[in-house]
């Protein structure tokens, strides 16, 4: 089950955090986003080193905590998105599926005249399409 | 309804553009053009950054600066003007020319030429250069804030100007800063 979903822009603001479980402690998972970029960071700039394919934009399991998993996607425009999820074991073309969906409906909110880029995304069309997302996730991966 | 293209008239984009150059040039600041062409490259520059997320979507990452200039040139080129940029030059010093034949937004606009004499050539062709550069000058403010705004947001600060010495040809000078 998907916990939480983020997206920090390319000078590591938060630009839109949302959690999909009545915790009321969403500071953890701001917590979580944040550690996690630090592993992008190294990721992206060891992609070399490491002989990972740079130009990949999905960025995979970043690393798993005792409860979550998380996992990272970085775009051209240093757009990063970060999801954390309790499934045990999910696929790797679901979550690959769910990034590509949220880049699109990053790009729609982002095309917006009236957002100003580097603050938060308030588009509410935005926010029911991830809440689509997550659900529909959800369905399928149990069936 | 996100699967769906939507069309509209290539008129209402030239339409637009020459509108936005007037409206800004003798309606709101008429007695301050360089303000008048900051405002528009500054619109440009925010069209731009949207439109670079846009295009890059489904594309791998660029590894480096001349990848994203590349991209420009063919990829953002194409999308937007419907041709890829017929020549890029550079100086390997992180100036950039990009050279287009045939500028979409330049093709409606003529300037009388002077008639070139046969002693008087050169000046007469200095003097058609200078007339296109100051008619077509205005309306280059927004295509440089697009580039720009591109740029940018791939990750390659930098600042962008134009020249035009016959329409409609003209070339966009690409200087990145370190």
């Amino acid at each position: 089950m998907i916990v939480c979903v983020a997206v920090v822009g390319h000078n590591n603001h938060p630009l839109y955090l949302q959690s999909f479980i009545s915790e009321s402690n969403i500071l953890k998972f701001h917590h979580i986003v944040h550690c996690s970029l630090d592993v992008i960071e190294e990721k992206v700039s060891n992609s070399k080193q490491a002989g990972i394919n740079i130009s990949e934009s999905f960025l995979g399991l970043l690393y798993p905590t005792e409860e979550y998993k998380v996992y990272g996607y970085m775009t051209n425009t240093m757009i990063k998105f970060v999801l954390v999820t309790t499934d045990r074991d999910l696929r790797d073309a679901d979550v690959r599926n769910l990034f590509r969906r949220l880049h699109a409906a990053y790009v729609d909110a982002a095309s917006n005249p009236f957002h100003v880029p580097g603050k938060k995304i308030t588009s509410s069309v935005f926010v029911e399409r991830v809440g689509n997302m997550v659900k529909s996730f959800g369905a399928g991966a149990s069936v | 309804m996100s699967g769906a293209t939507w069309e509209v008239a290539e008129s209402c984009v030239d339409s637009l553009n020459m509108e936005l150059v007037a409206t800004y040039y003798k309606r709101l600041h008429p007695t301050k053009p360089e303000l008048a062409a900051r405002r528009i490259e500054a619109i440009g520059y925010q069209v731009g950054l949207q439109l670079a997320e846009r295009y890059t979507r489904d594309r791998p990452r660029f590894s480096d600066h001349l990848e994203s200039i590349k991209f420009i040139c063919k990829d953002f080129w194409a999308e937007v003007f419907k041709k890829q940029v017929d020549n890029l030059k550079t100086n390997h010093k992180g100036v950039f020319v990009l050279q287009d034949n045939r500028f979409r937004w330049l093709t409606r606009i003529s300037v009388d030429a002077l008639p070139l004499a046969g002693a008087q050539n050169e000046s007469a062709v200095a003097a058609n250069a200078v007339r296109a550069s100051q008619a077509a000058g205005q309306y280059l403010y927004f295509p440089c804030g697009l580039i720009r705004g591109a740029l940018t947001n791939l990750g390659v600060p930098c600042g962008v100007s134009a020249e035009v010495t016959t329409l409609p040809a003209c070339a966009f000078v690409v200087r990145i800063k370190v």
